[in-house]
């Protein structure tokens, strides 16, 4: 019996005489029922503009804030189970639950429009610590250009343990690097990160990318 | 020595800067074709890996990530506390004659450095019966640990043991603790937190050592092993040792001291099975077994108040309204996910409520002075022999009221049902030949 990946506890899958009929492998969940049911997406009531679930479909007080033109689509909502995921595979380190998201991520690329997907980096203090990349871990052979950096001086801290304010005051952390702008002159880019806060990161890479010569640039996140 | 050099005594723990003249031991090591944590020596799945093919140990993920390139540093333990040359011990309560009898018995297998098992009936006192022992082994400037699989027991053990021991510094160690880690002579702490010790203590105390996950759960019997050092020896306090303890027992590899009686000297309340024939499907309309409804129709003229466990969360509900229905208002239902669990086990502790419909979570730690039992569908795979002997131990647990009933419906005898009940009676029949009443 299968283990979920998620919580642990084994997963039943009930065999129907469908499936028997149909003389092929069982379906085999990587994840318990439960577990799935934990994660809900984002319905239609959403911001247009971020992506955040709400009761209307107008935009948010915080796009309303930042009063420009960047779009942003969200998975899920970043709940309490989405917190939990994101504690484990993130800032614990469980690199075998980028599995639970792949074919949540690969559905949500199929429905983008883009030329280009730049998932964004992480800095080399990171990459020693956490030793992934959260973003292209969830890729499953789709192609990426890794067209951004970032430096390590820029983020003395994490995002996730700041305050709103101290997040939109965070100055520019990203680069370009050698020979981006032949990637990405006249393309369409979309932006892939873990999760949407504030925005700042996001447009923060936005306008890079919209400075390599990008002819549109939108985002997609794992969570709002 | 160093302030960090201390935190590493006994521990086996991965350091963020290597310290000078340490060698550190690799945290996951290849074994054949499979990976081996060095801290939880479980083996690593064979897709447990990041990006560069380096393997990393999910079992103990809650400790902090281990990889194949962290590095574990260890320090032996070298019992470095200030030497105690009084009794520590603080505590003024006097033990009953049958408690001081077996503190006794503790006290010279703990001088023979023997590990043992401490078989105490719920109610018993068994924290206070091994005082004397902890006492003797702290003043021998050994390192122990009170632990216990279960949070809340470490929680409400640390304030009696740090009035108990005033002298002796102790740490509390659980997921989540809000302090940092600290060497000290006690350490009490849950059994996930062992992991990080190596061959640390002279003596371990295992608190409810029947409780989940520890009895089911090779990790942390693993964890307990380790932590304990070559020459140590731990200490098993249980009122219902499961089957693999009993075997031992029989198998004289344990040494055991039985207290069959409570602090009162009363015999536990036997266990009581009737059988109610498809009670699921009355309850799904609105019924109660016959019995159970006369049995606590009775305690209401009678004005007791009552426990009613059920096997499932979703039992609660349907169950409280076929009370209702039978004008049984004052009570709640309580479960493990209750965001009000505490204060509705305070109402009825304080007379509030008559009665609590409950899950499995009341089963042990939990006292009121005067109550009744019945379970519906004791014989539910959720009970487990364990469960039902603790059970049973919430009724006559007061000196004023030490005898009532626990009645169990069943749909069968099932064999866990018929174990608790022989756990119980033999547990009596011990009792009384040291003069137990019933």
């Amino acid at each position: 019996m299968r283990a979920c990946l998620w919580c642990g506890r084994p997963i039943v899958v009930p065999v129907t005489l469908a499936d028997i009929w149909h003389w092929g492998p069982l379906p085999t969940p990587i994840i318990c029922r439960a577990c799935r049911q934990r994660l809900q997406p984002i319905g239609s009531a959403k911001c247009p503009q971020c992506g955040r679930q709400q009761a209307t479909v107008q935009r948010c007080h915080d796009c309303e804030r930042w009063d420009d033109a960047f779009v942003n689509h969200a998975i899920f909502p970043y709940d309490a189970a989405l917190k939990a995921y994101m504690q484990q595979y993130k800032f614990q380190g469980d690199y075998q639950l980028r599995l639970v998201m792949q074919p949540l991520i690969r559905e949500a690329l199929a429905r983008e429009h883009y030329d280009v997907l730049v998932p964004i980096p992480i800095t080399a203090a990171t990459w020693r610590t956490r030793g992934f990349n959260q973003v292209t871990g969830w890729l499953t052979g789709q192609p990426f250009q890794q067209v951004l950096t970032v430096s390590a001086a820029s983020k003395p801290r994490d995002q996730s343990s700041k305050t709103r304010q101290e997040r939109l005051q965070t100055p520019q952390p990203f680069s370009l690097v050698a020979g981006a702008a032949t990637v990405l002159a006249g393309k369409r880019v979309l932006l892939l990160d873990d999760v949407y806060t504030t925005g700042r990161t996001l447009r923060h890479a936005a306008a890079q990318i919209s400075l390599g010569g990008a002819q549109a640039v939108t985002g997609l996140t794992l969570a709002r | 020595m160093t302030d960090t050099s201390e935190q590493l005594y006994g521990r086996r723990v991965p350091l963020a800067q290597a310290p000078a003249k340490l060698t550190g031991q690799t945290a996951v090591v290849q074994v054949g074709r499979r990976w081996r944590c060095q801290r939880c020596h479980q083996l690593a799945g064979e897709t447990d890996r990041l990006p560069q093919n380096v393997p990393y140990c999910r079992h103990c993920l809650n400790l902090g990530r281990l990889t194949a390139l962290t590095k574990l540093y260890t320090i032996p333990e070298p019992n470095r506390f200030r030497m105690v040359t009084d009794s520590p011990l603080t505590w003024s309560g006097q033990l009953s004659p049958r408690q001081a009898a077996a503190a006794e018995q503790v006290l010279a297998r703990l001088k023979t450095r023997t590990s043992q098992l401490l078989w105490a009936v719920t109610g018993a006192g068994k924290t206070e019966i091994v005082y004397p022992g902890l006492a003797w082994a702290l003043q021998q400037g050994w390192r122990v640990a009170w632990t216990s699989p279960r949070v809340d027991v470490c929680l409400e053990l640390a304030p009696r043991l740090a009035a108990a021991f005033t002298g002796i510094p102790q740490a509390v160690l659980y997921g989540g603790q809000p302090v940092p880690y600290a060497y000290r002579q006690l350490t009490i702490c849950t059994t996930h937190q062992l992991l990080r010790f190596d061959q640390a203590f002279d003596l371990i105390i295992v608190d409810e050592v029947d409780a989940f996950p520890l009895a089911t759960s090779p990790l942390l019997q693993g964890a307990l092993r380790r932590a304990q050092k070559k020459t140590g020896c731990h200490l098993y306090l249980t009122a219902t040792p499961g089957e693999d303890l009993q075997r031992q027992i029989k198998r004289r590899r344990l040494a055991v001291t039985y207290l069959p009686l409570r602090y009162h000297g009363y015999l536990l309340p036997p266990l009581t099975v009737k059988i109610a024939w498809h009670w699921p499907d009355r309850l799904a309309t609105g019924r109660l077994p016959r019995g159970l409804v006369r049995q606590l129709r009775a305690y209401r003229r009678r004005v007791q108040r009552f426990l009613l466990f059920v096997p499932h969360v979703a039992d609660i509900a349907p169950v409280l309204r076929a009370l209702a229905r039978l004008g049984m208002t004052h009570g709640v239902g309580v479960h493990a996910a209750d965001p009000q669990r505490t204060a509705k086990v305070q109402q009825m502790r304080d007379g509030a409520v008559d009665f609590l419909v409950t899950t499995t979570i009341l089963e042990r730690g939990v006292t009121f002075p005067n109550v009744m039992v019945a379970i519906l569908g004791g014989d539910d795979p959720v009970f487990s022999t364990a469960a039902l002997v603790q059970i049973a131990g919430r009724v006559g647990r007061h000196r004023d009221f030490p005898r009532g009933d626990v009645v169990s419906y069943c749909q069968s005898q099932t064999r866990t049902v018929r174990r608790a009940q022989r756990m119980i009676r033999q547990l009596n029949r011990r009792g009384r030949r040291l003069g137990g009443q019933a």
